[in-house]
Formats: C-alpha cells, structure tokens, sequence
C-alpha cells in the first residue's frame, strides 16, 4: 500500500519508517482519538475508514458533526507533530472495523534526525496534506460565508 | 362576495337599462335601454336564487397533496428527525467538499460560488 506520508520514500526508507510503528484494529463507530486528546501518535490508515467529527449543539444536544473522512493510504493525526501536540478533531472508525499504523512521535522525531533526507520527504508530504486541508476549507468557509451574506441581503 | 356576483351584475345591468331608456331619444337606444332592464332583472333574480339554492362544494386548498405527503428532503427542519437532520449536514458537508476540490482541482469563479444541490441550503 502507498501511504500519502510516505510518497517518494524509497521502499526500505518506508520500510523503516513502518518499522516504528504498531499496526491499531479500531471497531467499528468507535473512537481512535477524542478532541482535545495529546497527540503523541501520527496514523496511517491501512484498511477501512475513519471519520473525523467536531461537536456542535443541535436542538440543545452536543452531537459530533462530520467533518472529513480519511481512507486507506491517508493520515489521521498530523496534531502529532505540530505544537501544542492536541488533537483538534475526533476521529473514529466509519460502520466497520478499520486498522491504521500508529507511529509515535518521540520515534518519528528521532528516526528524522538520524535519517534527515526522509524527514524531509516526509515533512514535504505532511506539508502538503496540512496545504491541501487548509485550502479545502478555506474555500468551504468562503461558500459558506457567501451563503451569510445572501441571506443577510435578500 | 364571489357568490353575489351574478346579482350585482344583473343591478347593473337594470339601472344602465333604466338610464338609457329614460335619458336617450332615440328609438334604438331606448329599445337597447329596454332590452337591458329585461334582461338585468333576470339575471339578478338568478343571482339572487344562486346562493341561496344551490349548494356550494368545498373549494380545495392550493396544493392538495403538499400538506399531506411528507417529502424528507425538504421538511422544515422541526418535523426532521435528528437522525434525519444529523444525515443532511453530513451529505451538505460532503456536497460542499465535492464543490472545494472541484474548485482546487479548476479554481475558476464559476467553482468556487457553484451552486450546491444540497437540501440544508435551498
């Protein structure tokens, strides 16, 4: 499987990477990690999918609010390597079951130091997962907030 | 008042036959004038028995079938389930995902402010 976090490693240096990680069976409509959680572990899902949700009261009810869904081969997580290391999401696997590798960062980091040519591919990769979420909403506020400003005006 | 009209018809029709007959010399004026009284005093006889004879039927109200058949998509959103409405913010978010990579992928005015299909929003 080719991991997004992982694209232009060679297959050893992914390898190794792997390596450091502990492969997580998560139950279906159960959570992997909770908003506000410390990040201290980076995911990669392997098989199934993961939902990530932010609570919003709907009719005096605190529910979790569907965000973003994460498929095989892309990251969960990426808190993990960004201060101040907390999750901001609550991710949780979809109606089945899903495995993800879970890399812990304090390994990560280390294995970056000692192998600074994959580090920096990785940190390329992470940047532009980080670039392609950031753009995605930035263009779903601005829909949203011209939706705002019709209504406002109508 | 929709009842009545065939009554006010048929007054008017009296009182411009009535005019004519007694304002106008000339004959075929006065025969129209003539003509007109006859023929109001029948209709506002008729208007007058319309209503009180015959039985109206209720009138349907403007779209029958609106109220009565549940359309999920867009019931107002206190009738809508929480499930139900919990489904539509995720499928509106999903819609609106679509739209922003649609966007990244061509980023043109006309994606970036498409219109969404989604019910939450129309």
């Amino acid at each position: 499987m080719t991991h997004e976090l992982l694209s232009g490693l060679s297959s050893a240096e992914a390898e190794q990477v792997l390596a450091l990680g502990t492969r997580v069976i998560v139950p279906g409509e159960t959570s992997l990690f909770r908003l506000g959680d410390p990040a201290d572990r980076l995911f990669l899902v392997e098989r199934g999918r993961i939902r990530l949700t932010l609570p919003m009261p709907v009719r005096g009810r605190e529910e979790n609010i569907f965000v973003e869904e994460r498929n095989p081969g892309q990251a969960v997580g990426w808190s993990a390597l960004i201060p101040p290391y907390r999750f901001t999401l609550t991710a949780s696997a979809a109606l089945s079951e899903a495995k993800v590798m879970a890399l812990p960062r304090e390994a990560l980091l280390k294995h970056f130091v000692e192998n600074p040519e994959a580090g920096y591919k990785i940190a390329l990769n992470l940047a532009v997962v980080i670039g392609h979420r950031l753009q995605l909403f930035q263009t779903m506020w601005l829909r949203e907030m011209q939706r705002t400003v019709e209504v406002r005006s109508a | 008042m929709r009842r009545y009209k065939m009554l006010f018809s048929g007054l008017v029709m009296v009182g411009a036959g009535a005019y004519l007959f007694c304002a106008s010399p000339l004959w075929f004026v006065w025969l129209t004038g003539c003509f007109l009284w006859c023929v109001g005093i029948a209709v506002g006889i008729a208007g007058a028995a319309v209503p009180l004879f015959v039985l109206q039927e209720p009138v349907p109200p403007t779209g029958f079938f609106m109220g009565r058949v549940a359309n999920p998509t867009i019931m107002p959103s206190r009738q809508v389930p929480i499930e139900v409405l919990l489904l539509q913010i995720e499928n509106h978010v999903r819609l609106e995902q679509a739209a922003a990579e649609s966007f990244l992928a061509f980023p043109t005015h006309d994606h970036l402010h498409s219109k969404t299909p989604s019910p939450l929003v129309n």
